[in-house]
């Protein structure tokens, strides 16, 4: 990933106005139509988990999420069918070998764990879609916002960084 | 990193492609706009780059919403639309059939969801308001680089195989062949009937099953579009919805049907072992009818108590008998499969309430197979040659286990669910004990009882009647079998009744029946061949419980019966009759039309890595050896997507889903907000 990439929109206004961005990439099957429950039952909760519908977890590539934090995501999570669920069998199989590698590329890229999480939520647990959302969101506005420019500038000045501030 | 959109968009446009997207924003009566400020979102929508014109309306879904749709497409020549509503699942059909009357593809078509996940969700008016914007933002930026999408299309071949030679396999047999469809049966067994031919009564209607199954085994057996192959085993699984190749091997019976006197043929056999139809109650011979009047009439050799040793060859008759028949491999052309392959009793293991220790413990199917005057005592009470006064029956042995109390099956899980059938079937079985012999006591040692069914609760009633008595233990301290210390009765069980708040109990008895639970069958080889989706219970699972009951993930599968879990003779005939609609509905159709959302391959990226092999669950990529790159089989493809995120060189993309289109969708999300007066 070159500085290029990184760039991000500024941010509008003062840190008083922050809230987290976190996106929320969901399987149809399960996740989704678990979202959709919570919402049939008006469970109310935290507005910043703005939905990518996939048909699959199997579908998320690691490198849209890189992607969403490289692009002003202070958040991501990964939600899918519980195993043994799964509408294509074992989609879901792949993407819990891949999300806790993903979790050390991020760990080398300087994003916090806990600024993603990899969860498993049925079309029935509307409850458990809202807390997930809800304990997401204060996990992230506790941590910050995910502020590229300002961990770029500390990294170059202070030669840190996953490759020791050279560029490979 | 690839970052193309921006390129793909402006390849689109050079093509002539420019988008005009048209935004429809609905109110839903207030659902929406309740919450959301619809005139703020619009003002925003309005000024991004690409929309055509943004319109709201009471209701989208209505026949005046949907016209409006179709009207603007045509008058302001939009070519792409979205609209924000209520949730896909309930209206993406809708008006993706409505964009198709307006005269463009339904996959130029995105949906945004602002009620179920904004507007019912989010109580704070400027955050609904701000999230219905992202959410809009983004199906734009979606709906821009959507491209025109075909349905797929394929031809079905006019036949049915149905795995199973069960109540549940024959009665979809029959319904399809009834439609005038060609079938094909097959059994693993030498005999048709599966587990209700070893029952004797059944509710809820007290007729004798083999009476039930043999009507049925008659329909089956007269019907010329119904082939039926008896002793048949899976051995491999080729192909997809409309055109499976599915290759059995048959294994030889050893009688011919020019066997005329069977009964001197099994007579004359020395080898005697384990009458497994009996369940063990009895003995028979290694050539054997399971029971008279069954079908086939033609007697099986069981090959691995044969010793070949020809003395059924004399007494058979000429060319009876053929102890040299190999086994054959047959290749069977179906259009759909209908499994129906049915469950097993759970198999108490030793010592549990003393089974196996005491020959007086046995289970509900045996206590069966001994009410049946054609069954091993000629319907005689008389176990161990004791006639039999005081019976007990155990609830739940193998259903609603409990962590810690109870050890875990060969896969290291135990059993939570309820059987369901085994309540029912244990007081229908009461009754028969009562009315049969008024003076033989009954104990009912339940956790709970469960007679759900139509009809069911009647049985309990009239065993509470007859005077059974009820005694309820607490899960976490079942009660224990052991030997009459006076050494009056062969079983003494102890117990703590709930009942009677606690009391304790001794109950001499001369029997137990364990009402045995329900358990999937070893499916592997099923499991393998077609990719089923497998539950948590070991069960089959279909698509969707409510939505799609019976079809399975894999198109062109469907279920039948107890396969997907316990179900009662009845259920198990439901559903069925549902398997075989759906599979003669298919049929019917002579073709079918699958969604657009499959993954291709670009063969000038693709570097024949053959890790999308590896990644897809249905077998669907396979490699061109020619041109060394992996290629996708459309028809088995379900379009989940897996091989995308699999594929190192992002050499394949996956229709309505491609990289570029929900990198748009994400980057739009994460656009920097706009500040949202209200």
């Amino acid at each position: 990933m070159d500085a290029t990439e990184l760039r991000v929109e500024p941010a509008l206004d003062t840190q008083t106005a922050w809230e987290p961005r976190i996106v929320g990439f969901l399987c149809l099957w399960c996740s989704y139509t678990g979202a959709d429950n919570a919402g049939t039952a008006r469970m109310k909760y935290a507005p910043n988990v703005d939905i990518v519908k996939v048909m699959c977890s199997g579908r998320i590539d690691p490198d849209l999420i890189l992607t969403a934090f490289a692009k002003g995501a202070d958040g991501v999570m990964v939600l899918g069918c519980h195993v043994g669920d799964c509408h294509y069998i074992s989609g879901n199989h792949k993407t819990m070998v891949r999300m806790p590698l993903l979790r050390r590329v991020l760990e080398d890229f300087g994003i916090e764990p806990e600024r993603f999480r990899h969860e498993w939520v049925s079309a029935a647990e509307g409850e458990k879609f809202s807390r997930l959302v809800s304990e997401m969101t204060e996990q992230v506005r506790e941590l910050g916002p995910l502020d590229w420019k300002a961990r770029l500038k500390e990294c170059t000045g202070e030669n840190l960084g996953p490759w020791g501030g050279e560029h490979p | 990193m690839r970052y193309e959109a921006p390129e793909k968009l402006s390849e689109q446009r050079r093509n002539g492609d420019e988008p005009r997207v048209g935004v429809f924003v609905c109110h839903c009566g207030g659902n929406i706009s309740d919450i959301v400020d619809v005139e703020k979102v619009v003002e925003q929508i309005r000024k991004r780059s690409g929309v055509a014109c943004v319109t709201t309306h009471q209701f989208c879904c209505s026949d005046p919403g949907q016209a409006v749709i179709e009207q603007s497409i045509r008058e302001r020549r939009l070519n792409r639309i979205v609209v924000a509503a209520c949730s896909p699942s309930l209206h993406e059909l809708t008006f993706r059939r409505a964009v198709a009357r307006g005269g463009l593809n339904p996959y130029l078509f995105e949906h945004a969801n602002i009620r179920e996940h904004v507007s019912w969700v989010v109580d704070d008016r400027k955050e609904a308001t701000a999230k219905a914007g992202r959410l809009i933002r983004a199906a734009v930026a979606r709906a821009a680089r959507l491209a025109p999408l075909e349905k797929r299309r394929i031809p079905i071949h006019p036949s049915v195989l149905v795995i199973g030679g069960g109540v549940a396999g024959l009665t979809a047999a029959r319904d399809l062949a009834n439609r005038g469809i060609r079938v094909r049966l097959i059994e693993s067994t030498p005999f048709l009937g599966g587990r209700l031919a070893q029952l004797y009564k059944i509710y809820p209607t007290g007729q004798r099953a083999r009476d039930v199954i043999g009507g049925l085994i008659r329909e089956v057996s007269s019907n010329p579009l119904i082939t039926v192959y008896t002793n048949a085993e899976l051995v491999e699984a080729r192909g997809f919805i409309g055109d499976f190749h599915t290759t059995i091997r048959l294994v030889p019976r050893g009688a011919t049907e020019r066997c005329t006197d069977a009964q001197a043929a099994i007579n004359a056999c020395p080898e005697e072992t384990v009458d497994q139809f009996n369940l063990g109650l009895a003995r028979r011979k290694a050539i054997y009818l399971p029971y008279k009047g069954c079908y086939p009439s033609i007697p099986a050799i069981d090959w691995r108590n044969c010793t070949r040793c020809g003395a059924c060859l004399e007494a058979g008759g000429v060319g009876s008998i053929d102890l040299d028949e190999k086994p054959r491999e047959i290749v069977i052309r179906s259009g759909a499969i209908v499994i129906a392959v049915g469950l097993n009793t759970y198999p108490p293991r030793y010592g549990e309430y003393g089974f196996g220790q005491f020959a007086e413990v046995i289970t509900l199917a045996q206590m069966n197979r001994l009410l049946d005057p054609t069954g091993p005592t000629q319907g005689e009470l008389v176990v161990n040659g004791r006639r039999i006064r005081r019976v007990g029956f155990m609830h739940c042995v193998g259903s609603l286990q409990h962590e810690g109390v109870h050890k875990p099956m060969r896969d290291g899980r135990i059993n939570q669910y309820c059987s369901r059938v085994c309540c029912t079937t244990t007081m229908h079985t009461a009754v028969e004990l009562k009315t049969r012999w008024p003076g033989v006591q009954v104990y009912d040692f339940h956790e709970d009882i469960r007679t759900y069914g139509r009809r069911h609760e009647g049985y309990y009633d009239k065993v509470c009647r007859q005077g059974v008595v009820f005694l309820r233990f607490d899960p976490l301290r079942p009660p224990r079998v052991g030997v009459d210390p006076k050494g009056e009765w062969p079983l003494v069980l102890r117990t703590v009744d709930r009942l009677t708040f606690g009391e304790e109990l001794e109950v001499p008895l001369d029997l137990l029946v364990l009402a045995t639970g329900l358990v999937a069958r070893d499916m592997s080889k099923l499991v393998d061949l077609y990719r089923c989706s497998v539950g948590a219970d070991r069960f089959l699972m279909e698509v969707h419980p409510k939505l799609r009951p019976v079809e399975m993930a894999t198109f062109g599968l469907f279920l039948a019966g107890s396969v997907q879990g316990p179900m009662d003779i009845g259920e198990s005939t439901a559903a069925a009759a549902a398997a075989a609609s759906k599979a003669a509905a298919l049929l019917k159709a002579g073709q079918i039309e699958l969604d657009p959302f499959v993954a291709e391959v670009d063969t000038s990226k693709c570097s024949g890595c053959r890790i999308c092999l590896q990644a897809c669950p249905f077998a669907a990529t396979d490699r061109d050896e020619a041109a060394r790159t992996a290629k996708i089989n459309q028809a088995l493809c379900t379009g989940c997507g897996t091989c995308v995120a699999s594929c190192p060189c992002n050499a394949i993309q996956q229709r309505g889903f491609r990289d570029d289109q929900v990198e748009a969708e994400l980057l739009a999300l994460l656009e920097a907000e706009e500040p949202v007066g209200v």
